[in-house]
């Protein structure tokens, strides 16, 4: 058929699927209807498509619509609940479960990425085995199961298991299979809360991780936990931080944050307290001594603890800690007075040997401030792993050579351990080593056998995060490839082996399943355990409150201000912190991750190293250039980034990258900073914040991947933010400006709102005429900056649901990033060498009333929608540019290469949203406000003769944000939620004075402290 | 989708019996039907290449189903009225009937016998899969919302863009859907929306 | 001083005047063909990198957004510039009866044709799918749609369209007398040719009268043009509300700008080419002097546009356009900025100086200073401007690569090529004009 009416583009859609894919899936694929090939095939002209019909009609799948299954989260220990959405029976987008209490409806920017895992192009297509010169290569599975089998009939030495921390089903049935061969099983993660735990086991006798109530807690102290980025459950924690920080009814909690790196978390908090690394402790120690000393009202016992704390005075704390003691006591007595307060320790005060002290010390300030059994609740049991003391236990078996078969599932110790640690050596002895990575990984490569594992999306299973939460996992595709489920894998051996493994008689895993939840359903009384599994199937599992234990002071509760001991003596203390992004590496082969921007340096697909301003200039190093850091252990060089949040004496480098395995994406990008850390030494985990470094600049210079151009908003009023004392008083932002003494950024004089009234009458009425004069809803977002923490989950959202084409590291130096949603941030002070503050904002096309874009356009590709939106029509764009220039946000991206060519490689072309038009090379494109999203609604409204509901359409970015910072809604119907947020005095529109316009409205940030 | 199966293969086996009454030879012999009468022409599939649009894997009779029996669109394009894709028949949609209808003539017959084929080797992975070849293909940044149209203009709006498919031995593209100025001159004829953003997006 | 005041005496008959501008006509030097190879050589790169830039994509290009324009709109806008001292000189002076125009004004008119020529091409060259340009064009179409009029780019489509077509119009009336002296004087294959060009031109009295009027009427027609056509380019700039761009003073600015680089590169052309083509005695010292004289205007104007820029920029007292102006003059591309600064106002001001008016020498390096200022001037509003607008956030610096240099390259080979081509097909020096200006003979050698 010839092209009549459309332009020559065969990449205005993703590109079709190839050979490559395997004919079942093909079938799933394509083989539903039109839309199956609308979403696959080019914008065909003269290729012949093929319709494939279902030979036998799906249930639940209707071409064109999409389905929604339940299914959880695996990228991190936290547990998420997942609605995965599906099309023509592809999976093309995770959203958080609204029913699931862990994230109540959200997802961070890694559980997103959980996409990318599924359609990864480093997915091994097949099982592997490794021949005598040492390469793998692919077998079939009955060979692969043969050996296995034939192996464990004779191990040959004890059998083991090392697997991640996920507990449930599988995790069970794995324990009994291996326990049946005599062997054991460890569940290790890394930054596995072992200091935590154990601190809890002395201070309260329990050994476990309790659940914290952010959302309670009316001052929040952190002693180095990033309770937003990565530290326990990071969707949950930022839900409950964002009810406690932002803005309500005039006031908002105070959040203090204690460490030697200001963390994403740091830069939320109202105030960073830069201690020294690993005097943590004595600061929370001398908290608690203050308030045991001044006020009343602490539990009884915790009068146990003077003589304990006698001696950790303030000013003993601030000559460790470098705080000065009226600032400690002061924090103290805030902390005290606000009742409930919380205080939490983790990351790098997790990280060095004196952490137990460090999270010891920090519970007993929790007790006496009455906050255990409040804000720090236990008997939530969060799951967590059998730590490193386990992994340890079984490295030294290995060692000894007294395992003979060992089985690794979900996770990859031979990258994300130090080399000075030795697993890989102990490792290697193992004769007959088993992997189930779904992804060529380090540890894979270690091994003999690889059984690639069903991505979690493609597989039964259930997980049990914490007491009260089970929750489930469907498979909702077809599998990309030719793997298995690890369960079926165990289930069939044991079937083969029999003997010791008779016992496992279950057909499947499915079965097994099943039957584990048959038995859950008669421990809860179900009558119908059929009817239970559906709803349980439906909701994502089964969720009730935890049990709340109360606990009181053990005997010998207490903790020391003992400073750690620190390897090397370099003049700089390493701090080595899980990326936000990329956490201990598992997130480096995804583009999401690698291509959104670390939230606190924005730099994107690198490897970076963190120096003070007065370090770098001692050092003479400038931004790019090459350090090299050597500790005792080894050495890392990587370009420097000059960052006013680390204290002089600390130098701080991201983990997640320097993969040498693990896929296209990862392999060979940036370096590992593990390399620079030493072994554990007997305290049961592994301090990653333990070498002194000697910093050495070396030859050689990196752009920087930073998707930032100038970090200053030179008075622009781009994030505007006000006192909490002002904000209390209902002041708007040109008030409060006034209030603070300052002037406010340049606005429009008398002169100019006279002619801006007039033009404005004159839009109106040209709004009378054509298809702008019936009545049309306007669309309008409301983003609440005193939520906002910068996370970036909206932006992962965003790619997600739009199609937005990763465009790699060296376009982004070329400041050529597609990201239609970008979190700026802006730092504050800092000139005076004080600790530069934060402001973060997420900037979206702000589909202005009066949009400088419009006009420009010589071809109406960008115009003005009756409904108020700013339309982009990609294939009416010749590609001229003038809208890009002359839009004041620079929120317009234009296609220089062929970018959705390259950014979805098969089959990463599966999850693309066939809603949405793939832009082709030499157009421009922005957000629509996910515009696709607005008709669905509409389409589906219109069937049932009703208006779209206030709350039916929610953008990518607001269905994603943990915070709840952002409200779409429609401006001109009056009850909305978002005309509600619009008349919060705090509002106001970015550089209001151009008169463009936006759509969007910012609500101030309000902050602690600075009041006038 | 069960429940359709069901009362489909009901109504089915009702016009069964009408077929053996209605294909009689002598009507079955007739040319290429007059509009206003019900019977099909007979045309063996080897008469195809005579006929307008592209050759298909089974020579299905749009004019004998839609046509002659009058099935409703609706009953194999399934989700035309509730998604923007108006889906096509599964195998098994088209066995509800033709585990019964052997068909009236050596060509029909033929056909039938290669769709019980496909139906037959269901379970076996390697068998050929039935491809039908695609007659309408709208651009990609073009969105059609099918539902929106059937809403708007009935069940038997089907017609206005694909023609009278119950008078297609063969179907053929009748308006080439990828011209805009034809979607722009009914929206402008019925008074509906020109936005550029309700289609292209 | 007051000997080079007015014009200088032809001192030839109107035989010799014909058979010199035939002369320039003959076999061509070898000056003539190196320069020739050397203008196809570099249109052959440009070409070349145009198709990489289809195969790849204006990525190739140095764009960091949100700098969305840099090299090919310079160099477009470089261009329609340097079209517009020949409509200036040959049109407007014409109009004021300013006699040195003529032994200039055939040359300056081809130059401003194929100047447009080679600006016409950028359009398409630096939009993003190039295969659909024609879209900016208004045509019926079953799509039902129509440009945007509101768009100062479809403006400059026609401002551009009318430019060339009126340029050539005149170029080519003006040039039939001429076509039918050398038909005259020439034989062979290129009689036929010029027989052909030169339309059935007789000289006759009758027609020289139709002539005559034609021809006043096409200048007064095209004087307007100079003005317009310049301003609506400059619009594509003022239109915006990009801080830099955003200006009143743009328009005047920019015609200013237009004729002082037009009038650079008359006289970089004209200063080799009078050597050439051998016609010193009658492109003199006292042309160029008045060139220079021009030129010295419209650089001071441009002097004054600058500080205009500045001081409006500081008294505006918006931080957005003061950021901008304090960027352009220290900020990452100060280079730039004052390498436009130096060529076009100070250089220019060079020119009060007689001695320097009529130094061919120090002409023919001013005019290149003038010719580098003016396209930096174009690169300072663009590149800079865009680098450092509203969201500091999205700042960047672009910085050109092979692919926009292999362009400008092209675009010089393709306007040179064509100009050597015309100058040696056709009379560079207007015959008959210049026969005009000779006295009649019995006053020859008198007093």
């Amino acid at each position: 058929m010839a092209h009549r009416g459309t332009p020559p583009d065969d990449h205005l859609a993703p590109p079709a699927p190839s050979e490559g894919l395997d004919r079942r899936r093909f079938l799933t694929v394509l083989g539903v209807s039109g839309a199956g090939a609308a979403a696959l095939s080019g914008c065909s002209t003269d290729k012949v498509e093929k319709l494939i019909p279902y030979l036998v009609q799906s249930e639940d799948q209707v071409p064109g619509l999409p389905t929604v299954y339940a299914s959880t989260c695996t990228e991190c220990a936290a547990g998420c609940g997942l609605h995965v959405v599906t099309r023509e029976a592809r999976a093309v987008k995770l959203e958080g479960n609204p029913d699931h209490p862990v994230n109540r409806g959200t997802l961070c920017a890694r559980g997103q990425a959980g996409l990318q895992g599924l359609y990864n192009p480093g997915r091994l297509r097949g099982p592997m085995a490794r021949t005598a010169e040492g390469r793998h290569e692919p077998i079939t599975w009955d060979d692969a199961m043969a050996r296995l089998a034939e192996r464990l009939r004779a191990p040959g030495g004890a059998v083991a298991a090392l697997s991640g921390a996920g507990e449930g089903t599988f995790a069970d049935l794995l324990t009994a299979w291996v326990a049946a061969l005599g062997g054991q099983t460890v569940r290790w993660e890394p930054f596995g809360h072992e200091a935590l735990r154990a601190a809890n086991r002395r201070v309260f006798g329990l050994d476990e991780l309790p659940a914290h109530d952010f959302a309670a807690a009316r001052h929040i102290v952190s002693f180095g936990a990033d309770f937003l980025e990565t530290w326990l459950a990071p969707v949950e924690q930022q839900r409950g931080f964002a009810e406690a920080h932002g803005f309500r009814d005039g006031q908002m909690a105070k959040c203090v944050y204690v460490g030697p790196r200001r963390s994403l978390t740091g830069l939320n908090a109202d105030e960073w307290l830069a201690t020294a690394p690993g005097t943590e402790a004595a600061v929370a120690l001398a908290m608690a001594q203050v308030i045991l000393a001044e006020r009343s009202g602490w539990p009884s016992d915790a009068s146990a603890l003077r003589p304990l704390l006698a001696e950790h005075t303030p000013e003993r704390a601030a000559e460790r800690s470098g705080i000065e003691a009226e600032r400690i006591r002061q924090l103290a007595r805030e902390f005290a007075s606000a009742q409930p307060s919380l205080a939490v320790a983790g990351g790098i005060a997790g990280q060095h040997r004196a952490a137990i002290e460090v999270c010891a010390a920090v519970n007993i300030l929790n007790y006496v401030a009455g906050n255990v059994g409040t804000t720090v609740r236990f008997g939530a049991r969060l799951q967590a792993g059998d730590g490193y003391a386990g992994l340890q236990a079984l490295q030294s078996a290995m060692d000894a050579g007294r395992v003979g078969v060992v089985l690794v599932h979900e996770t990859n110790p031979v990258y994300a351990l130090p080399r000075a640690a030795g697993f890989a050596a102990a490792f290697a002895k193992v004769p007959f080593k088993v992997s189930t990575a779904s992804v060529y990984d380090e540890t894979a490569a270690a091994c003999d056998l690889i059984l690639p594992a069903h991505h979690a999306l493609e597989r039964w299973d259930d997980l049990r995060p914490r007491a009260g939460v089970h929750s489930l996992m469907q498979p909702v595709m077809e599998p990309v490839y030719d793997t298995r489920h690890p369960g079926d894998v165990l289930l069939q051996t044991a079937r083969a082996v029999g003997g010791p493994l008779a016992a496992f008689t279950a057909p499947t895993f499915e079965a097994h399943l099943r039957a584990a939840w048959g038995e859950v359903a008669r421990r809860r009384g179900a009558a119908d355990a059929q009817a239970f599994w559906r709803e349980a199937l439906r909701r994502g599992g089964v969720f009730e409150e935890a049990p709340v234990t109360p606990v009181r002071l053990a005997a010998g509760a207490g903790a020391s201000g003992a400073t750690p001991a620190l390897d090397g003596d370099g003049p700089l203390t390493l701090v080595a912190y899980p990326s936000p992004m990329l956490t201990d590496g598992r997130g480096a082969n995804r583009p999401w991750l690698l291509e959104n921007p670390d939230p606190v340096t924005k730099i994107t697909w690198q490897s970076w190293i963190e120096l003070h301003p007065d370090t770098a200039r001692t050092l003479d190093v400038r931004e790019g250039e090459h350090l090299q850091l050597t500790s005792p252990h080894g050495t890392v060089t990587a370009p420097v980034y000059v960052y006013g949040g680390v204290r002089r004496d600390v130098v701080a480098v991201p983990l997640g990258l320097g993969h040498t395995e693990y896929g296209e994406f990862a392999a060979g990008r940036g370096v590992n900073a593990l390399d620079l850390l030493g072994g554990a030494d007997g305290n049961g985990f592994l301090p990653y914040c333990s070498t002194r470094v000697v910093a050495a600049k070396v030859r050689g210079y990196t752009k920087l991947a930073k998707t930032e151009g100038n970090p200053r908003q030179l008075g622009r009023g781009i994030v505007e933010a006000m006192p909490v004392a002002l904000a209390a008083r209902g002041l708007t932002v040109k008030e409060a400006y006034e209030a603070m003494g300052h002037p406010h950024h340049e606005l429009n004089p008398e002169s100019e709102l006279e002619a801006i009234e007039g033009w404005h009458q004159a839009q109106v009425e040209k709004q009378k005429f054509g298809a702008y004069a019936e009545e049309h809803p306007k669309w309008g977002l409301a983003v609440d900056l005193s939520r906002c923490t910068g996370c970036s989950a909206c932006v992962t959202a965003c790619y997600a649901e739009n199609n937005i084409p990763w465009v790699g590291e060296e376009e982004v130096t070329r400041g050529r990033e597609m990201s239609w949603m970008r979190i700026e941030r802006y730092w504050e002070g800092d000139e005076d060498g004080a600790p530069p503050e934060a402001r973060f904002i997420p900037v979206m096309c702000q589909h202005c009333d009066n949009a400088p874009c419009e006009p420009v356009c010589p071809v109406y590709a960008s115009y003005h929608t009756p409904d108020g939106l700013n339309g982009q029509v990609y294939n009416r764009c010749v590609g001229t540019r003038y809208c890009g220039n002359n839009c004041p946000y620079k929120v317009r991206y234009f296609n220089w290469f062929a970018y959705a060519k390259q950014a979805f490689p098969e089959p990463m072309n599966l999850q693309l949203n066939p809603e949405v038009t793939v832009r082709a090379r030499g157009v421009m494109e922005k957000c629509t406000f996910c515009v696709q999203r607005i008709r669905a609604a509409q389409h589906h409204a219109r069937l049932e003769d009703r208006p779209v509901r206030d709350g039916e359409i929610v953008t990518a970015c607001a269905q994603a944000c943990p915070s709840g910072a952002l409200t779409f809604g429609d401006v001109k119907n009056p009850d909305s939620r978002l005309v509600a947020t619009l008349a919060n005095p705090r509002a106001y529109h970015v550089f209001e004075e151009i008169n463009v316009r936006p759509a969007v409205t910012y609500l101030a940030k309000v902050y602690h402290g600075g009041e006038a | 989708m069960r429940k359709v199966a069901v009362l489909g293969s009901l109504l089915a086996l009702g016009t069964a019996g009408g077929i053996l009454l209605a294909s009689r030879p002598s009507t079955a012999q007739q040319g290429p039907a007059a509009p206003d009468s019900l019977a099909a022409p007979a045309l063996a599939a080897g008469d195809t290449a005579a006929l307008p649009g592209p050759r298909q894997p089974i020579f299905f009779r749009h004019d004998i189903h839609a046509g002659q029996f009058k099935i409703n669109c609706q009953y194999c394009h399934y989700s035309v009225g509730v998604a923007s894709e108006p889906g096509i028949p599964s195998v098994e949609t088209c066995m509800g009937c033709h585990l019964v209808i052997a068909g009236s003539d050596s060509g029909g017959r033929a056909e039938i016998r290669k769709l019980r084929q496909f139906w037959n080797d269901r379970n076996n992975p390697d068998a050929p899969r039935l491809e039908w070849v695609r007659i309408h293909t709208l651009a990609r940044h073009a969105h059609f919302p099918h539902m929106r149209h059937i809403k708007a203009m009935g069940p038997a709006a089907c017609g206005t863009c694909h023609g009278d498919v119950s008078r297609m031995p063969q179907v053929w593209e009748v308006n080439n859907v990828n011209n805009m100025g034809f979607c722009i001159d009914c929206h402008l004829a019925r008074g509906v929306s020109r936005d550029c953003f309700v289609c292209h997006y | 001083m007051t000997a080079i005041a007015h014009e200088p005496a032809i001192t030839q008959t109107h035989a010799e005047v014909t058979r010199d501008v035939v002369a320039t006509l003959d076999t061509p030097s070898r000056g003539y063909y190196i320069a020739l190879f050397a203008a196809v050589g570099m249109f052959l790169v440009g070409l070349g990198t145009f198709v990489l830039l289809l195969k790849d994509g204006l990525g190739l290009a140095g764009y960091v957004p949100p700098v969305m324009w840099l090299v090919y709109i310079t160099t477009f806008v470089f261009w329609v510039g340097i079209g517009h001292a020949g409509t200036l000189i040959s049109a407007i002076l014409f109009l004021f009866r300013s006699p040195w125009r003529t032994a200039v004004y055939r040359s300056t008119e081809a130059m401003t044709v194929f100047a447009v020529m080679t600006a016409g091409l950028f359009p398409i060259i630096h939009i993003g799918r190039q295969w659909i340009f024609y879209w900016l064009l208004p045509y019926p179409n079953q799509r039902y749609l129509w440009p945007n009029f509101k768009s100062p780019l479809i403006w400059d489509v026609f401002a551009i369209g009318t430019y060339l077509t009126v340029s050539t119009t005149f170029l080519v009336v003006g040039l039939v007398p001429d076509i039918a002296a050398v038909r005259d004087k020439v034989s062979g294959w290129r009689k036929k040719l010029y027989a052909a060009c030169s339309l059935g031109w007789t000289g006759s009295d009758n027609q020289w009268r139709h002539y005559t009027r034609g021809y006043l009427y096409l200048a007064a027609l095209a004087t307007p043009l100079v003005l317009s056509v310049h301003s609506v380019v400059s619009w594509d700039f003022a239109m915006s509300i990009i801080p830099g761009w955003h200006g009143t003073i743009f328009a005047p600015y920019f015609v200013a700008g237009a004729i002082y680089s037009g009038i650079g590169m008359v006289l970089t052309l004209l200063i080799p080419l009078r050597r050439v083509l051998k016609i010193e005695h009658m492109v003199t010292e006292y042309h160029f002097d008045n060139l220079a004289k021009l030129t010295l205007l419209t650089g001071s104007i441009l002097f004054y546009a600058y500080l205009m820029e500045y001081f409006v920029g500081w008294y505006s007292g918006n931080t957005f356009e003061q950021t901008t102006f304090y960027r352009r003059a220290l900020g990452p591309q100060w280079w730039a900025g004052w390498a436009m600064i130096i060529c076009n106002a100070f250089v220019s001001q060079l020119l009060w100086f007689k001695k320097i008016r009529t130094n061919l020498t120090a002409l023919f390096v001013i005019s290149i200073f003038i010719n580098i200022g003016m396209w930096f001037e174009r690169y300072v509003i663009i590149a800079s401007s865009l680098s450092n607008d509203f969201v500091p956030y999205a700042w960047g610096q672009a910085d050109p690569t092979w692919a926009d240099w292999g362009i400008l390259l092209g675009s010089f080979g393709w306007f040179l090529m064509y100009f050597l081509l015309f100058a040696r097909t056709f009379p560079i020096v207007a015959i008959q004009e210049i026969k005009e200006m000779i006295p009649y003979p019995r006053r020859k050698g008198g007093h």
